[in-house]
């Protein structure tokens, strides 16, 4: 894993070993391993609902992780509650104490601190006498702190008359007035508006650089992870997808997922015939990437900025512009061609209905392996014939596990031998193409019903995930637009479902 | 637009109307009507000779005035207003803080158990409280046991409006203030003590007052607990107004008014609150 060279040489200074945390029986965070080196900048990067905050609330102590271990320096902390622990978190709404002055919430912190002093005592034993810390010391940490967010002369003020921006700057300083080893902001600039939130991005990473504290800072803006972190985290659903430098996950997504939360991109379904080279939207290109198996389908983003519009007979790709909008620096461009719809950002505009010629350039092609070739359930087959996976229940066809077999009247299998046999309960292994999975609206219509848990537009159809009530995920494609969290049910052809025997399987090892 | 604007405001004014009215009919009318007796006399002349009469009863002046029967009569009833006042304090907010925090789904349900004894009728219920008293062997057995018994009653009786005032503030705290102070390092019982208590403090004041001034004036409780043998602020102007005498108990009155006026003021009630009581207020 590349990561900022200053950084390398530092210590871990926190770690997180296979931490998982689960609310009432629901994991909200699966096997999570990560490190953060003293002194970094990280971001946990993801839509809301994919545990990045649940992870930050472990490593402050306000949750306890359900099993795993977060290690502080090399020491498991992972059972101290938060006042003992030596980080401090910037809260989402802020949390200043309203009855509180500035200067006291400021203060807040230092006022609890102890110091540990040995003295010998009148029977010259040695003891150990827990100080608090003299006011004056206080008074000029204060003054300090609230100099670093530039609030100087606020003391006496009471919250309720500061800004929303001011509040924000008064958090930060109670913060990091203790001097905490880490700092945690979780969706800090959450409630700024656009032009105060760039400012306090800017700030903030000065005042990283300046404190040498490590941040560690949890927001859904991709714009704002990319502009201020060393490295990113991007987490979905519980689970790491991708750590690196803002670059690496931006120019080189590990899936598309990333690639698709990331900025703006076209993602395709290609193969690749050979290193080097790549096709998609039915034509060759040229790529860097390399190292997969020949012929092997694979998923290409292309980022809109990566595509030229170039006179037709010069372009590899051919179509019609539908779309230009102005967006300030670039426009925005939706070129149609053929079945594929590709975006571009670019800053000439050409009109609307006018035919071009596409070209991309071998080093803006990002090549990745595919997550979701087929889905594969395991099964069992009822009473009926018809069989039980991923939680539904679908009619299939029972004679494919047996070549040249029939089903007699009463549901038996007859084999090419003769043999009658039950297939109650035999347990098979199922699988089902993405393209074979249709949605339905009508809950009863489908062998299966859930929500969609995630939706990414591939240039020719949506990519979705459902997901049913105990967690059991279909993935799908689907030309049609449908809404993240719409409760399907999903119907699968019977002559789609393939089926094998999983005994047979056991059997052969 | 700026015609409808004004016409919008005008409306919002007609809106006070009956409060007003309402206000003006059955609070600053009869308070005028208790100024006026307290200050005149039967032909309706000026006079302050009730007010002498109320310091001055014995005819010894100022001194006597601290032996006299009116003066233990309002000590009493501050005595029993106080600390039916505090015992409520000291039973209520531990109740009201673990309602509020604990982690059942039907916390309304808990606090029902706290208010439903409400819908039970007060005079019924002290009458079975002294029932209890009887039973026990305490109800008029001493002075000491009297008064004891009358804070038993009012406690009994004004506890519910302790309870849900501070209630109400407590799970209106945001739980991130405690995580706030915890993440500074604050312990669990100091978190409490710098950040739930002062946020909780508007719903104590409010339980104060709720408490305090009317357990000065209840003698319902102190007649039927102690066979009339405690007697309380209320119970006194009560009997100038049954014996006819209208004018000393009006000044008695005023003198009730002036604590719950000092009781209000001390409490902070006139405060304003800037997050509960900004409404209505631009009205008048």
């Amino acid at each position: 894993m590349k990561k900022n060279t200053a950084l390398e040489n530092s210590a871990k200074i926190i770690e997180l070993v296979d931490i998982c945390k689960d609310f009432d029986g629901v994991s909200v965070v699966e096997n999570m391993n990560l490190y953060v080196r003293k002194g970094e900048f990280i971001t946990f990067l993801g839509p809301s609902g994919c545990g990045k905050t649940t992870t930050l609330r472990m490593i402050a102590g306000f949750e306890l992780p359900t099993s795993g271990k977060i290690l502080l320096n090399g020491e498991d902390i992972s059972h101290l509650p938060p006042n003992l622990r030596p980080v401090n978190t910037v809260f989402q709404k802020y949390a200043l104490f309203p009855h509180l002055n500035v200067f006291e919430n400021v203060a807040f912190g230092l006022k609890q601190k102890r110091i540990e002093t040995t003295y010998i005592d009148k029977k010259g034993n040695q003891k150990i006498k827990k100080e608090k810390l003299p006011k004056a010391l206080i008074a000029e940490k204060v003054k300090k702190a609230l100099e670093i967010v530039d609030l100087s002369g606020f003391e006496k003020r009471s919250i309720s008359t500061l800004s929303g921006g001011q509040q924000q700057r008064i958090a930060i300083a109670r913060a990091i007035v203790n001097e905490p080893e880490i700092l945690l902001l979780d969706e800090p600039l959450g409630a700024l508006d656009l032009k105060m939130r760039k400012e306090m991005q800017l700030e903030l990473k000065a005042m990283h650089k300046r404190l040498g504290i490590t941040f560690i800072y949890v927001t859904h803006d991709q714009e704002e992870a990319l502009t201020m972190s060393d490295t990113i985290v991007v987490m979905a659903d519980g689970a790491i997808q991708q750590i690196g430098t803002p670059e690496m996950i931006y120019n080189e997504p590990k899936n598309t997922f990333v690639a698709d939360f990331i900025g703006e991109s076209n993602i395709f379904t290609g193969v690749m015939p050979k290193d080097g080279e790549v096709r998609f939207c039915g034509k060759k290109f040229e790529c860097l990437d390399g190292g997969f198996e020949k012929d092997e389908p694979v998923d290409v983003v292309v980022r809109p900025e990566d595509v030229k519009i170039k006179p037709v007979e010069e372009g590899i790709l051919k179509g019609k512009v539908t779309s230009v909008i102005f967006k300030g620096i670039h426009y925005q461009i939706l070129v149609q061609c053929g079945r594929y719809e590709i975006e571009i950002q670019s800053t000439s505009a050409p009109t609307v209905g006018d035919t071009v010629g596409l070209v991309i350039k071998p080093d803006g092609i990002h090549v990745m392996k595919k997550e979701f070739v087929v889905n594969k359930f395991s099964g069992v087959i009822t009473k009926r014939n018809t069989v039980e996976f991923g939680d539904g229940e679908f009619e299939c066809d029972v004679t494919q596990l047996y070549p040249g077999s029939h089903l007699d009247e009463e549901g038996y299998l007859i084999t090419a031998k003769g043999e009658k046999l039950d297939l109650t309960d035999v347990e098979v292994n199922v699988e089902v193409d993405l393209h074979d999975i249709t949605m339905s609206d009508d809950p009863d219509e489908g062998g299966a019903q859930g929500h969609i848990i995630s939706l990414i537009y591939k240039s020719e159809y949506y990519r979705y995930i459902v997901r049913t009530e105990n967690e059991e995920d279909y993935v799908l494609a689907c030309e049609d637009l449908w809404n993240e969290n719409d409760f399907v049910s999903l119907i699968v052809p019977k002559d789609k479902i393939r089926l094998t025997l999983k005994m047979a399987e056991g059997g052969k090892q | 637009m700026t015609e409808t604007k004004q016409r919008l405001h005008f409306s919002r004014k007609l809106l006070a109307i009956p409060y007003a009215l309402f206000l003006l009919a059955f609070v600053i009318a009869p308070l005028l009507i208790v100024l006026y007796y307290a200050f005149t006399d039967d032909s309706g002349k000026f006079t302050l000779y009730y007010m002498k009469m109320f310091f001055n009863e014995s005819g010894e002046g100022l001194k006597g005035f601290f032996t006299s029967y009116n003066f233990k009569t309002i000590m009493r009833s501050l005595f029993i207003s106080f600390m039916s006042t505090l015992v409520c304090l000291i039973i209520a907010y531990p109740v009201a803080y673990i309602i509020a925090h604990c982690k059942l789904k039907n916390k309304s349900t808990l606090l029902l158990l706290f208010i439903v004894p409400m819908w039970v009728n007060f005079v019924l219920r002290i009458n079975a409280l002294k029932e209890l008293f009887v039973w026990l062997g305490t109800y008029n057995k001493s002075e000491t046991w009297n008064v004891v018994n009358t804070i038993i009653g009012m406690v009994y009786d004004f506890l519910p409006f302790m309870i849900l005032p501070i209630y109400t503030t407590i799970i209106k705290i945001d739980k991130s203030y405690l995580e706030a102070a915890k993440d500074l390092g604050a312990t669990p019982a100091k978190a409490f003590l710098k950040v739930t208590l002062p946020l909780s403090k508007a719903g104590i004041v409010s339980g104060i007052s709720m408490v305090f001034l009317p357990s000065m004036t209840n003698y319902v409780v102190s007649n039927y607990l102690t066979f009339r043998n405690v007697k309380i602020i209320g119970k006194l102007i009560d009997d100038y107004f049954t014996g006819d005498l209208w004018h000393d108990g009006s000044f008695i009155a005023l003198i009730l008014l002036l604590f719950m006026f000092l009781a209000t003021w001390l409490t902070g009630g006139f405060e304003e609150d800037e997050q509960t009581n900004t409404r209505g207020t631009s009205l008048w």
